[in-house]
């Protein structure tokens, strides 16, 4: 009986130790959790990725799926090569970038790494990142939103956008059956909406302390012609126009909070799955989301409930104006000063990011072919997208952007809940990002 | 000389001097204490950003950031948030404290079970109960708080929307957080004091609240004021939980000083910024815990 025990034991044991090393993908595999190619592989790259963007993304097993077959397919192709990987839990990513810049500063940041787009700019003038080798017909045919960021004034590209995402309209159908054309519109259309059943709000968007409230909001002035920054970074959104269009866009989130067309709720709202939830509840007739929320709406809405949704271009101040729309995403840079190891990090970005990473996620490509050539973004609602992201607008990449973001939360903040008015908003917040100005040209 | 530098190495390093066995201690207090301090301190007197490689030694950081009216804004958040966490973790730990030791001697049964349900608020991440919290404190129709109130015929409460109300959630939510804490260490306290002297206190006809003026506060005096000042430091330096729950906002009615400094550095980038904000908070943690300890001593408990 004990030798029968003692069996069982080391049975398990020896299963438990198989897994572990499966589990890990094994020492000789070709994928484990740290590493893309064979552990004796000659030639080394190190690369931080996003977990999201990783064969271990953990919320969404199709995509982790995907970059396991991405992977090992590159893995099989380049037998020279392993890539060591450094993987960023999705909750750390905005932190990390702060990190990554630091140590890019003191020359240990890793050879190949996801720069979120919003700070990209930021690396390239800091002469962080190296130009990638990539062919002039691949720069034409990214989006002009796109070149504007990761080409340089010498024509280089200093980083690879390889997926974007747009802000658009979400709206009910059912209470809301025309796309609102202008703020108005869409304020008259959110109060009839709850007018028609009291249980919704009207519209729903960003307006917490969050990355999110300044750069949805920020459409509203762009499409008025407005200009956080002169070309050499400066700060003008508190000038002239473009002050004015910066009150007008805080008159009219503060118009919507004050008819009842939106809550005051808006303003603890730092998370887009907070629109998610309200359709789920039922408690939205309209709310400013984005792309990335088509798929999951689409998954988790009853299919009667998600027919009443359609999508539509953000409305403007006036009926003319072009329908400005923020765009996001993330690039891949190269930091080495290795030729091989840049040229290692456009392959592996290209192989496994730019079009097939795009086909795993779902998330929007840069270039409007791939949106024909993909089995992914075949459904009508994509050439909306395609659409919008004409309309693109990326947030300028100077280094004063982040205390204009900052500020620019602060003051429709203090606007939605009555403790400044829009005027006072908007020059506390031009008065604090000037004075950050000045201070970074020191 | 030679004997005379061995005898001092072995004076220095003799096994009856403190020194060889402190020095692993002071090495890591060093290494992981001491010189991150002076890096911060250093940073606070440059102009260092993390978007430039370059900085130069500056008083203007320090200028700027106290010439801010923000700051004073900041601060007087901080010391509402930090104030009502300690005056109420102190007294909601004595009240839960008293009410477990009277139970313990009564030997009703579930006390172990108690103390695990108010410890289990005190060991999870404040991460995760800012989130928790969020969820509680949602001014969406689905918001738990708000689904509770309007069961009772209330309406919706604007916990986090109004700054007033935000301000107050938030110390609410750190309460619920650092309460059990507080609970842990006066019930120690509690279990310290000598059952004889409630004893003579009934003998001589002490009333309950007379036992609770007269024995049990000057006998916990020491553990309270131990517990004041951790409760401090502890809320000072808490912006893990307000960052999921509030983000610092609206506007910046719930921003602490410890949650600008984390957005001064993670959000704008200015490193030189965030190291003065982190000096301040060295120094009013420092000038606290000096006051209390001289307050400590004064009552001869130190």
């Amino acid at each position: 009986m004990n030798a029968w025990i003692r069996l069982c034991v080391r049975l398990a044991l020896v299963l438990v130790v198989a897994g572990i090393a499966m589990g890990c993908g094994g020492s000789g595999g070709l994928l484990t959790l740290d590493r893309i190619g064979k552990e004796d592989a000659p030639k080394t790259m190190t690369v931080q990725l996003n977990n999201s963007y990783t064969h271990q993304n953990a919320t969404t097993q199709s995509w982790a799926d995907g970059f396991e077959k991405l992977f090992t397919k590159f893995a099989k192709e380049h037998p020279d090569w392993k890539l060591e990987l450094k993987i960023i839990p999705d909750a750390q990513t905005t932190q990390e970038q702060a990190r990554l810049l630091e140590q890019a500063r003191v020359g240990r940041a890793p050879d190949c790494a996801n720069v979120d787009s919003f700070v990209v700019a930021q690396f390239i003038e800091q002469g962080a990142l190296k130009p990638l080798p990539v062919s002039q017909e691949e720069i034409d045919g990214l989006f002009p939103f796109v070149k504007d960021v990761v080409v340089d004034d010498d024509g280089k590209m200093y980083a690879y956008w390889w997926a974007t995402d747009v802000r658009m309209l979400y709206r009910r159908t059912d209470l809301v059956p025309e796309a609102p054309r202008t703020w108005d519109e869409l304020i008259q259309s959110a109060k009839a909406a709850k007018q028609k059943d009291s249980k919704v709000d009207g519209y729903l968007f960003n307006g917490g302390r969050w990355e999110g409230t300044t750069f949805d909001n920020l459409a509203h002035f762009w499409s008025q012609g407005g200009e956080l920054v002169d070309d050499q970074g400066k700060p003008i959104f508190g000038e002239g126009k473009n002050r004015t269009y910066m009150i007008n866009m805080m008159n009219f989130l503060k118009e919507a909070v004050d008819s009842g067309a939106s809550p005051k709720q808006v303003v603890t709202i730092t998370d887009y799955a907070e629109f998610e939830a309200a359709a789920q509840a039922q408690t939205v007739a309209m709310f400013q989301g984005g792309d990335f929320q088509y798929p999951p709406l689409k998954e988790s809405l009853p299919p009667e409930q998600f027919k009443k949704y359609e999508i539509s271009l953000l409305p403007t101040m006036n009926p003319n104006d072009p329908q400005t729309t923020g765009t996001g995403g993330w690039t891949m840079g190269a930091f080495s000063d290795d030729p091989e190891k840049v040229k290692m990090c456009a392959e592996f970005t290209k192989d496994v990011y730019v079009g097939a990473g795009n086909q795993v996620t779902g998330q929007l490509p840069t270039n409007p072919e791939l949106f024909d050539s993909l089995d992914k973004f075949q459904d009508p609602i994509y050439d909306q997208f395609k659409e919008a992201l004409t309309y693109g607008e990326a947030r300028p990449g100077v280094p004063v952007y982040p205390e204009i973001s900052t500020q620019l939360q602060i003051a429709i903040g203090t606007v939605l809940t009555g403790e400044a008015t829009p005027e006072e908003a908007v020059d506390t917040a031009y008065k604090a990002s000037l004075s950050a100005y000045n201070e970074l040209k020191k | 000389m030679a004997a005379k530098r061995g005898m001092g190495f072995r004076t220095l390093l003799g096994e009856n001097r403190p020194t060889l066995w402190m020095a692993p201690l002071l090495a890591v207090v060093t290494l992981f204490y001491l010189y991150p301090a002076i890096e911060v301190l250093r940073y606070s007197l440059t102009n260092a950003s993390l978007q430039r490689a370059d900085y130069v030694y500056t008083l203007d950081t320090f200028i700027r950031v106290l010439s801010d009216p923000v700051l004073y804004e900041v601060l007087k958040t901080t010391a509402i948030f930090v104030i009502a966490s300690v005056v109420l973790q102190i007294v909601l730990g004595l009240i839960i404290a008293v009410a477990v030791n009277r139970a313990r001697k009564r030997r009703l049964p579930g006390m172990v079970f108690m103390r695990s349900i108010v410890l289990s608020a005190w060991v999870m991440p404040g991460v995760v109960i800012g989130i928790v919290w969020s969820i509680v404190l949602n001014e969406a129709p689905y918001g738990l708080a708000n689904l509770v109130l309007a069961a009772f015929g209330f309406g919706n409460v604007p916990w986090l929307s109004t700054p007033s109300l935000a301000l107050m959630s938030i110390i609410v939510a750190n309460v619920w957080r650092g309460t059990a804490f507080s609970m842990i260490l006066q019930y120690a306290g509690l279990q310290s004091i000598p059952d004889e002297l409630y004893e003579a206190a009934k003998v001589d006809g002490a009333s309950v609240l007379q036992n609770f003026w007269y024995i049990t506060i000057p006998q916990l005096r020491p553990i309270l004021m131990i517990n004041v000042i951790l409760i401090t430091i502890s809320t000072l330096n808490t912006f893990d939980m307000i960052l999921p729950l509030t983000g610092g906002g609206p506007g910046q009615a719930t921003e602490v000083l410890s949650l600008r400094t984390y957005n001064v550095i993670f959000q704008q980038y200015s490193l030189a910024g965030g190291a003065v904000l982190a000096v301040i908070m060295l120094f009013i943690s420092m000038v606290l815990t000096l006051a209390y300890r001289r307050l400590l001593r004064s009552e001869g408990t130190l």
